[in-house]
């Protein structure tokens, strides 16, 4: 099970497909780098397994993993750490990836879903499904309707599409706030009960992930990472401009619309099983180009920065030394909030915003 | 007038207007006249809060020259919010309640908004770094009154309803308290509709005019913080209602901040007491706080804002 966990945690790693930002198919700083993200997941998805009062000790695991462990243990690892661990890994891969294609779309490093109201459209349905009409949705498939109404009310608010990116932010600011709105007014309308369970999901948590929940995002991403890689390349010529992608015989709008339509569903999967987590789309594909040093919309290696930082963050959020455990929605929010200050210094200062 | 009478007489709970009418005159003992004294109570916060979150809006927007100027879109509500939760964290609930608790995070988020807007201390602050700049720190500022409040479930509950925005639940005394806040940050208010108009020409003519744009800023500022921050304190940090009320006042008495500026501390307390009076209605028998209706009221004053074209983008 060790290799399990292994594989698992590093299940977006680049081996297939080729890298992008290089012609020739394969960019060996952006393996390298993915390899070495792939490295340090591990070895923190192994900290988070072993820290804490309940946790496994180090020499324990392998055993554990082997179905030789006690019953305590195993129901430490089986039915908390492992699930709670790998919905970490996948949700901040598919936050990232969704930002990466956002971001490459707008051609602004700000148009990430969280900043324009995805997030908080994905939650608002997801919100809906569970407790406005429980049992007649699915929760996945209202987070996908509530993503692509935040869209849909983005694009048609903004006036101008994506040819005025920084209107577009604005307008969904405004969207992100109706849409807690509403979420808002379900909790004032349900049970305390629920409401309470679903206040700390409106956070984003990781707190009690099942293997239900593993599932779901672990199937979203085997249907939609190929679907983002399939249009890396297309996406990558579109930033050179609409005119020299069609030139080159891209078609400007349907790969935008495809590449929202993935973007969209890739952030409800995230938001369905861990809550609207603040700013790892923002910041995921961000690091990711600076580590990688690629100037494309490299999604392997923002699925690898996005699914190392989110259980970073979750670490952090259920050890660090403040000693609670917080919702790591609170932490990524602080430090992706100052991290959006920075951008907006730094861009401001090159003269590009 | 008549959004004050709407929110004494119409509640979550179905009083008959006649019983209404009689409690208000005669307040007894009875089911009837407690509910009206409490909404009493939280139309005069609505009254209060109304206009001080109005006229902050259109101080901020005539000031910078924004029209998205709004205390919750730029991060001051958000900066009050987190100093009210730090100073009832640390030295108990009492000193929470305080005005003087909110300002100072007020006064510095609406700094730091600014410095982080215009790209530092020379650059200049468009209207949508502005707006970017005040998401980014309200979304610091949202999640450290999270964790504050999580590692303390005593402030945790006590402002679980607050830091919505709502009208309902204030500790007795709320009122008494803020308006002396709110009417020296409303009389500031007023002494400045002359320069915010020189002011709209641009800083340039604005001196040529001898407008001293510098105490003109600073008078403005302290205004804007002293309602926003009293606002904040007395029912949480509201949004949209500053950048919904000074556009609305706008299509109709035009940009003149002589009008504007007293239209808006009229028509404020009118949006925000329909919405808590609508928010009443919707969900009977539950209610929902007032925040969450002005965020649908007031979003999309933003969006038409940019519409418009008026945020120059």
């Amino acid at each position: 099970m060790s290799a399990t966990a292994t594989i698992r945690a590093s299940a977006p790693a680049p081996a297939p497909g080729p890298a992008p930002g290089s012609p020739a198919g394969l960019n060996r700083r952006a393996v390298v780098v993915c390899l070495l993200l792939a490295v340090v997941t591990v070895v923190l998805g192994v900290v988070t397994i072993t820290a804490g009062e309940l946790g496994i000790a180090l020499g324990d695991l392998p055993a554990v993993l082997a179905g030789n462990g006690t019953r305590a243990q195993e129901w430490v690892l089986l039915s908390n750490r492992l699930p709670r661990l790998l919905v970490a890994v996948g949700a901040g891969a598919a936050f990232a990836v969704s930002g990466s294609i956002f971001q490459s779309v707008t051609r602004n490093p700000l148009g990430s879903p969280d900043v324009i109201g995805l997030g908080a459209g994905a939650a608002a349905g997801a919100a809906a499904a569970t407790l406005v009409a429980p049992d007649v949705v699915p929760v996945p498939i209202g987070a996908l309707i509530g993503g692509l109404a935040a869209a849909a009310a983005v694009l048609l608010g903004a006036g101008r599409g994506f040819r005025a990116p920084y209107r577009m932010v604005v307008v969904g600011i405004a969207v992100g706030a109706m849409a807690l709105a509403f979420v808002q007014l379900v909790l004032a309308r349900t049970t305390q009960q629920e409401a309470l369970q679903l206040a700390a999901w409106l956070n984003g948590s990781l707190q009690s992930r099942q293997w239900s929940d593993v599932a779901t995002v672990a199937v979203s991403l085997l249907v939609l990472l190929p679907a983002a890689l399939a249009l890396t390349r297309r996406l990558q010529i579109l930033e050179m401009g609409d005119d020299a992608a069609t030139g080159l015989g891209v078609a400007p709008s349907l790969t935008r619309n495809l590449a929202i339509v993935v973007g969209v569903a890739l952030t409800a999967a995230a938001v369905t099983v861990s809550g609207p987590i603040a700013f790892v789309a923002l910041t995921g594909p961000q690091i990711a180009r600076r580590l990688t040093g690629s100037s494309g919309p490299g999604m392997v290696a923002a699925a690898c920065t996005g699914a190392t930082v989110l259980v970073a963050a979750d670490l952090l959020a259920q050890h660090g030394w403040w000693g609670t455990q917080y919702p790591v929605g609170v932490l990524t929010a602080g430090l992706g909030g100052i991290y959006l200050a920075f951008l907006l210094v730094h861009e401001t200062r090159r003269g590009t915003a | 007038m008549l959004a004050a009478g709407l929110s004494v007489a119409v509640g979550s709970k179905t009083v008959p207007l006649g019983e209404v009418w009689s409690a208000w005159l005669h307040p007894d003992d009875s089911y009837a006249s407690a509910v009206v004294a409490s909404r009493l109570a939280r139309t005069q916060l609505g009254l209060l809060a109304g206009a001080a979150l109005a006229v902050a809006g259109a101080v901020i927007q005539g000031l910078t020259r924004n029209p998205l100027g709004d205390p919750g879109i730029l991060g001051v509500n958000a900066g009050a919010s987190a100093s009210v939760v730090l100073v009832t964290a640390g030295l108990g609930a009492t000193a929470g309640r305080s005005v003087w608790a909110a300002i100072p995070g007020a006064l510095v988020a609406a700094a730091v908004v600014y410095l982080i807007g215009s790209g530092g201390p020379r650059g200049r602050a468009t209207p949508v770094r502005l707006v970017l700049a005040g998401a980014a720190i309200s979304a610091v500022l949202a999640a450290l009154v999270q964790a504050v409040a999580l590692a303390q479930p005593d402030v945790f509950n006590s402002y679980r309803f607050w830091v919505v925005g709502s009208l309902a639940g204030r500790p007795e005394g709320t009122v008494g308290r803020v308006l002396p806040f709110v009417a020296v940050g409303l009389v500031f208010a007023l002494l400045l509709p002359r320069s915010l108009n020189a002011l709209a020409l641009g800083d340039e003519s604005a001196t040529a005019l001898g407008l001293r744009t510098g105490r003109t800023r600073a008078l403005g500022a302290a205004s804007a913080t002293l309602l926003a921050a009293s606002a904040v304190a007395a029912v949480g940090p509201v949004g949209f209602v500053g950048l919904a009320v000074p556009h609305v006042v706008r299509s109709f008495a035009g940009s003149d901040h002589r009008w504007l500026l007293p239209y808006c501390a009229l028509l404020g307390p009118v949006l925000l007491l329909g919405s808590d009076v609508l928010g009443r209605v919707v969900a009977r028998p539950g209610e929902i706080m007032v925040g969450v209706v002005t965020a649908f009221v007031g979003a999309p004053f933003l969006i038409a804002a940019v519409r418009q074209g008026r945020a120059g983008l």
